[in-house]
């Protein structure tokens, strides 16, 4: 019993310390379906220097909470464009781009 | 009167070739309304379509099933349904939130890992693989530890063998199948489910109460329908390995292929092991038995324009080796040890067909096939018991509607023929049966109410005709709030030996029953389903009773006398209550809690009294709380369990004085596990029983097992302590067809 109560102390310890000089960004993509989503969050999750990602289908946006000494915003943007979406000013990689999902590209349809 | 004449028949063409329809409805705070414009896809299929001006969206049933459907609208939060084969008829009302109700939150969909299909006419719990996750080790009869409806319980000390019970209710009440098909019947259905791993398995839907007639006339106290990975999408690699502190180590490996367009196979194969002996309590006995598990599943799948099919195989060995550490053999005179030895083999072979009818989606043809072929061998000390089952099963069903998909039916002929040969020492109970069967089942579809009336005659050739009806009916009080109502008759043949084998591990007789007989329930229930918003976050409280009453029963009266167990049939004199509640929250967005609670009170007459069933305890309770980071690569589960107190049968001392203490403890049960996620890998590490509590001496004359008073079977709360466990699992996902 003490052995979980500190483990799971220990655990949300990490979480919080973790927190520690990361920077919290919005960023709009042309992401259109849950598919988008699964994608996007499913490469960044496991990009170094973010602590996670998570898109808002209906607003399109992308919140990133990251360490801005191990990653910069500007190559986050251009993972994102790497997926084939656009992210703020960084448009979309034509070829990633091409080849998403029908239902993945811009419209939707 | 023109136009309401063209709108009718417009209406019915409508319905006649949409097969999966409804209306988008976005609401907030104050006020609902048909959304234009929503966007629905589906994430195998990759439908793709918007709702009209009148909210309305209709599409034909794809073919790879269960698919995801996704309704999203800009400003609204976006929602999911599962969509499966019993959907093809349904008439969704889909009601999507405003983003305004939660400005704060940037709203993101969460899968629920269990969840309570609203939309199904019965109340269907679904464990998800999510769920089953949280619970790694390892076969099915241990996943049910964050389930309330279903309770897993220690038969013996002796053999390691877990049963499952619903409503209080033996686990031989409720009905397996695996994809609709009759799974696990006959000398499995006690035991059956320790021979699937849970990782075969995608998701588990419960049904509590009768089901429906098209799956048979076994399911007495609930169903259970195991939905494993489909050859279409199973992973291409996956690999999982297990062990625990005690030595048991475990591996899995499946993979999937896509064969061509058409065709796909998965095969899955699984092994366990533990060869250690523990001994923790020192009376002498194995803790835990010894033994090994190997299990293949091999699955082929084809996809055409006019039919679907799939076959496969399933085969798997079992041996469980228990009793006193030094025992080597039961040749007598070896050593004198007590063994307990359980040896089963089997084979299933199964297969499905589906036609379909071009232009008339609604209207299909499916059979199902099953054979299977199963020894098991077992010995406690000196008794043995060996039994044999062949079994050939086929069920065809004819799904129709009756003008418009308003009324639904759906026909059937099923026949089962079973061999069963089954010998405890000097009894025996050998059987041919064949049954071959009808039903008719009607399903009304309104908006707010949808109604199935279904019934079955089985023609039994050594009882006779039985008949079961069955009604499931289900009321949408309001866009948060369901009603449900079951009743039904269901039967089975029960095979008393095999179904309480365990009780085998004690120095008392059987004394085996005058005749076998069908037994006959009558379950009646209903539910309650309530989503409400709690500090602005999704949650949802369910309150379920149900109550079962046996025109009869083969109970097992351990109260006649201290010397003999008694299996005899009971005429209306036993049934069952059960009333659960379960609320689920999230009071953070990476936190759900869950609390569930559930009082059975199970009676019948045993020695002339009606008295409580023995081993059931009458209250269980516990928490869940799951947490997952936000970036979805950390998740911890703990789980504390909490079983009330249970009669325990009166039982003769080694002194030849009887037992005082009668009732069991109130135990608690603790588990936890952390699991983090790596792109192709996942880790886990957990434990069980972390409260370390152990029932004192679980074996009554340990130092005399071959005593008339030795007795394994009164054990009501674990026997080993805190176990600690890790593993992994790895994962080439399957690849999805990027057109």
């Amino acid at each position: 019993m003490k052995v979980i109560i500190s483990v799971m102390f220990l655990f949300f310890a990490m979480t919080v310390f973790g927190q520690k000089g990361t920077e919290e960004i919005k960023i709009k993509t042309t992401a259109e379906c849950n598919s988008c989503k699964e994608r996007i969050e499913g490469k960044l999750n496991y990009t170094k220097g973010i602590r996670f990602a998570e898109l808002d289908v209906p607003t399109k946006v992308l919140t990133v909470s990251y360490s801005p000494s191990k990653i910069s915003l500007k190559e986050i943007k251009e993972l994102v464009a790497g997926i084939g979406y656009d992210a703020d000013e960084v448009k979309a990689e034509k070829k990633a781009y091409n080849a998403l999902p029908e239902c993945c590209k811009v419209g939707g349809m | 009167m023109k136009y309401i004449l063209l709108f009718f028949v417009l209406w019915i063409q409508f319905n006649s070739t949409a097969q999966v329809r409804g209306v988008v409805f976005g609401s907030d705070t104050t006020k609902q309304n048909k959304l234009y414009g929503a966007r629905i896809e589906t994430t195998v299929s990759k439908i793709q379509l918007r709702t009209d001006e009148e909210g309305r969206f209709e599409f034909i049933l794809p073919k790879e099933l269960p698919d995801t459907l996704i309704f999203s609208a800009r400003g609204y939060i976006s929602d999911t349904l599962i969509l499966d084969i019993d959907d093809r008829f349904s008439n969704f009302k889909i009601v999507l939130y405003s983003a305004l109700l939660l400005p704060e939150v940037i709203a993101s969909y969460k899968k629920d890992s269990k969840s309570v299909s609203k939309l199904k006419t019965l109340l269907v719990e679904e464990i998800s693989s999510d769920e089953l996750r949280k619970a790694a080790c390892c076969n099915l009869s241990e996943s049910f530890e964050t389930n309330a409806s279903v309770d897993v319980s220690m038969s013996d000390a002796v053999s390691g063998a877990k049963q499952i019970q619903m409503m209080g209710l033996s686990g031989v009440y409720t009905q397996i199948q695996f994809e609709n098909i009759p799974y696990l019947r006959g000398l499995e259905s006690a035991f059956g489910l320790n021979s699937i791993p849970g990782t075969w398995v995608n998701a588990i839907q419960i049904t509590k109460g009768t089901g429906s007639v098209v799956n048979g006339y076994e399911s007495m106290a609930g169903l259970i329908n195991l939905d494993l990975h489909k050859p279409f999408e199973t992973d291409q690699f996956f690999m999982n390995g297990y062990v625990n502190h005690f030595g048991r180590s475990e591996l899995n490996v499946h993979t999937g292929i896509q064969l061509s367009e058409k065709w796909s196979t998965s095969i899955f194969a699984h092994g366990s092991t533990l060869n250690n002996s523990i001994d923790q309590n020192k009376d002498g006995f194995k803790d835990v038995p010894t033994g090994y598990n190997s299990a293949i599943f091999n699955r082929w799948h084809y996809q055409g324009d006019k039919m679907e099919a799939q076959f496969g195989v399933n085969a798997y060995v079992d041996e469980k080796l228990g009793g006193q550490t030094g025992f080597r053999s039961f040749e007598p005179g070896i050593n004198g040890k007590y063994g307990v030895m359980n040896h089963t083999e089997s084979i299933n072979l199964f297969a499905k067909t589906g036609f379909f009818f071009k232009g008339k989606p609604y209207r299909s043809i499916g059979i199902l096939y099953n054979a299977k072929y199963q020894t098991t061998n077992a010995q406690f000390g000196l008794r043995k018991f060996n039994g044999l089952e062949k079994r050939g099963y086929i069920n065809a069903i004819y799904d129709d509607i009756i003008g418009s998909t308003i009324h639904k039916t759906r026909v059937g002929l099923s026949a089962t023929a079973v061999q069963f040969e089954q010998q405890q020492d000097s009894l025996s109970d050998d059987r041919l049966e064949l049954v071959p069967g009808a039903f008719g089942e009607y399903t009304y579809t309104g908006v707010r109410f949808i109604n199935v009336l279904g019934a079955r005659l089985d023609y039994h050739n050594l009882f006779g005709p039985v008949f079961s009806p069955r009604v499931h009916s289900k009321y949408t009080l309001t866009e948060l709030t369901d009603l449900r109502f079951t009743a039904g008759r269901g039967w089975r043949v029960p095979n008393y030996m095999i179904d309480n084998l365990s009780l085998l591990a004690t120095g008392r007789q059987w004394v085996s029953p005058l005749e076998i007989k069908p037994e006959i329930s009558w379950n009646i229930g209903g539910s309650f389903v309530q989503e409400f918003k709690l500090i602005k976050k999704k949650a949802s409280l369910v309150v379920d009773y149900y109550y079962t009453y046996f025109e009869n029963q083969l109970i097992v009266d351990r109260d006649v006398n201290l010397n003999q167990i008694v299996f005899r049939n009971l005429s209306n004199n036993s049934y069952s209550n059960s009333l659960q509640a379960e609320l689920s929250l999230s009071p953070l967005k990476v936190l759900d809690v869950r609390f569930a609670y559930k009082y059975l009170d199970v009676k019948a007459i045993y020695n002339n009294d009606l008295q409580t069933k023995v081993m059931v305890p009458n209250h269980r309770g516990f928490v869940n709380i799951a947490y997952k980071s936000r970036n979805k690569r950390w998740m911890v589960d703990f789980t504390t369990s909490v079983f009330g107190s249970s009669r325990l049968p009166i039982t003769e001392l080694p002194d030849l004085s009887v037992t005082t203490i009668n009732r069991s403890e109130i135990y608690p049960m603790i588990s936890a596990q952390i699991t983090h996620v790596y792109k192709r890998f996942d880790f886990y590490i957990g434990g069980e029983n972390l409260g370390n509590y152990t029932q004192k001496s679980p074996i009554i004359d340990a130092q005399n097992p071959f005593s008339t008073t030795f007795d394994a079977t009164r054990v009501w709360a674990p026997i080993v302590g805190t176990m600690i466990y890790g593993g992994f699992r790895f994962t080439i996902p399957h690849v999805e067809d990027e057109n």
